[in-house]
């Protein structure tokens, strides 16, 4: 009999995301275990706990998922995970905490493919800005599009200080040239989107962000995307399923159009899907973390060459 | 490929209970994954998490379960899941803490199979004690046998705790539309001369009702004890018996022990699992569905 396939999901919080349990029950995995309030210290413990036990046979029908909210202690786990492997025996490990680097690889190729379609541009042409940049789909999408070439502002709509530490620490650790500033106030908020390209909302659901009168500011606006999908939305006139559709309130920006949560959350689903899939498949060992999420996400888009 | 149906079992408690994870894998769920020590504030976000994550054919394949101890609480966890669904992003959930939902279910089934068939009545206007009644599976049969007409009292050793529980049964599980009423357990001497009805539904172990106060009730007509742990809740009511007659009680009662009752409850908990995989449209199961069920269990296997 074929060994079934098991996933190990670590995950810091007390829970896991019933999001991710559907996802990878759905692309194949047969047993699915929780492990709850997961340290990095024992990561390494229960990686090779999760290793040793199966031939190499029954490695290649075994992965281990990383979930939680932290980005930084995501990767932490999933560099620890890394290193706890002997071959033959390692086991795919995938990173996505709060689903984070999968809707950011989403939020960023979809706009990458506007911007190519719509204006011509490549995203190391343009300028960004994050509204809700400082939670973890906000940092993801910001490393991602400032590792791709882009000039990325991440804001957070409390404190100033909050943008600017979260900026520091990630362009420490990645490599990133991410800044931070206030989007507190209609004024602030005018003032950012003013000389931007791209506009990417990632703030919370149900919090309508940019209104008309801010997007009226908007002068090089390009492509404008928000992952919320309660409504109100976070930009106004962008519709959930809106993709490529012009930006209505963007009067001074010419050509500018929104992309909505449903067809960003399409891609996410996919590309989550595709990964966890490849987990099983001929490829593996795969250390599955926002970079590689991102350029699969690219294949996607753009095809198998566009790497 | 068909996607496998998948259970989602939340409970405020640290772990689930084994006994509703093999429920739910012996009903056909494919997949039952654990969250535990749930506060009831997250379950928005574990509900739309859970929905979101697939289309609305495959939601059909995908369950929430309630478990935890408190009553209360998993009635207020199963609208709030409730409440952040809507249409076509809906699952069926289903809320049976400590098994207490099914349990009282089919306590309250079976003591009406024996109404009928041993007394030719039903449970409409009997005078009902639920010895026992301030714990889960107490309350649930206290709210069932009031909807059911029935007069009830529920009995504790503390009537103030009675009568808080007694209180909260009649406002929030009975929406003010049942009147259950409170008593001392060192008055059911007195009780018992008026009770038609008598439900065990205390700690294991712990006999509730005496040899000699069964001799002193004069119209009682049926006993049912959920503990299996001797000595019995109701003196001369053994886990096995099943309507039989009890030894010394003047007026022709019959007892339902703990394994005639764990039988239906058993049955019961099956067909409401097996209903959330094959309703077509989500359904939202709790006590009331379960004492329909457990009618229907009684009836379809009489």
């Amino acid at each position: 009999m074929a060994k079934r396939s098991i996933l190990h999901m670590l995950d810091p919080m007390p829970n896991n995301s019933p999001f991710d349990i559907n996802m990878a029950l759905d692309a194949g995995f047969d047993v699915l275990i929780p492990y709850n309030n997961v340290k990095l210290d024992s990561v390494y413990g229960l990686t090779q706990d999760a290793t040793f036990s199966r031939s190499p046979s029954g490695v290649k029908r075994t992965g281990i998922f990383i979930g939680g909210r932290d980005l930084g202690l995501a990767m932490d786990m999933l560099k620890t995970s890394k290193q706890a492997m002997v071959p033959p025996f390692d086991v795919s490990v995938f990173a996505d905490p709060s689903g984070a680097f999968t809707t950011a690889a989403a939020l960023v190729t979809c706009a990458e493919k506007e911007l190519k379609a719509k204006h011509r541009k490549e995203l190391k042409d343009c300028s960004v800005v994050i509204f809700g940049g400082t939670g973890p789909v906000g940092i993801a999408t910001g490393i991602i599009a400032s590792l791709a070439g882009a000039d990325v502002t991440i804001t957070d709509h409390l404190s100033v200080d909050t943008a600017l530490d979260v900026a520091k620490a990630y362009n420490r650790r990645f490599n990133c040239t991410l800044k931070g500033a206030l989007a507190n106030s209609d004024a602030d908020k005018a003032r950012l989107v003013a000389h931007t390209d791209i506009i990417f909302c990632t703030a919370k659901a149900g919090i309508q962000v940019l209104n008309a009168g801010v997007l009226k500011e908007a002068a090089q606006l390009k492509v404008a995307g928000d992952v919320n999908a309660v409504p109100p939305f976070g930009i106004e006139g962008v519709k959930n399923d809106d993709c490529g559709e012009p930006l209505i309130h963007a009067t001074n920006a010419q050509g500018a159009i929104g992309i909505g949560a449903l067809a960003i959350g399409n891609v996410k689903f996919q590309l989550q899907h595709e990964l966890l899939k490849a987990m099983l498949g001929p490829e593996q060992p795969l250390f599955i973390d926002f970079r590689f999420a991102f350029n699969k996400a690219r294949e996607m888009q753009f095809g198998p060459g566009v790497n | 490929m068909e996607k496998p149906f998948i259970l989602h079992m939340l409970t405020t408690a640290k772990n689930l209970s084994p006994f509703d994870v093999n429920m739910a894998l012996d009903a056909g769920w494919v997949s039952a994954l654990p969250y535990t020590n749930v506060e009831p504030s997250e379950i928005q976000g574990l509900v739309q998490d859970a929905i979101f994550s697939r289309s609305p054919k495959n939601l059909k394949r995908t369950g929430i379960f309630i478990g935890g101890r408190d009553t209360k609480q998993a009635m207020d966890m199963l609208n709030i899941a409730k409440r952040s669904m809507f249409a076509p992003f809906e699952v069926s959930v289903f809320a049976d803490p400590s098994g207490a939902f099914t349990t009282a279910a089919g306590m309250v089934a079976a003591v009406e199979r024996e109404l009928m068939a041993k007394f030719n009545t039903t449970l409409e206007g009997k005078n009902i004690l639920v010895l026992g009644g301030t714990g889960p599976v107490g309350q649930v049969v206290a709210v069932i046998a009031a909807q059911d007409g029935a007069k009830v009292k529920l009995i504790g050793r503390q009537l103030d705790k009675a009568q808080a529980i007694a209180d909260m049964c009649n406002n929030e599980f009975g929406e003010g539309k049942i009147t259950i009423e409170a008593g001392a357990d060192a008055d059911k001497a007195e009780y018992i001369k008026t009770a038609d009805v008598v439900f065990a539904t205390g700690a294991a172990g712990i006999e509730l009702l005496s040899a000699e106060l069964i001799a002193s009730a004069p119209q009682l007509k049926v006993a049912a004890d959920a503990n299996a742990v001797p000595p019995a809740g109701i003196a001369g009511v053994d886990a096995f018996h099943n309507g039989t007659a009890i030894e010394g009680s003047k007026s022709g009662a019959v007892g339902l022990g703990a394994m005639a009752i764990g039988n239906i409850k058993f049955q019961t908990q099956v067909l409401l699992l097996k209903k959330m995989i094959n309703s077509d449209k989500p359904v939202y199961l709790h006590f009331e569905h379960a004492f329909e069920t457990a009618r229907e269990y009684i009836k379809s296997s009489s």
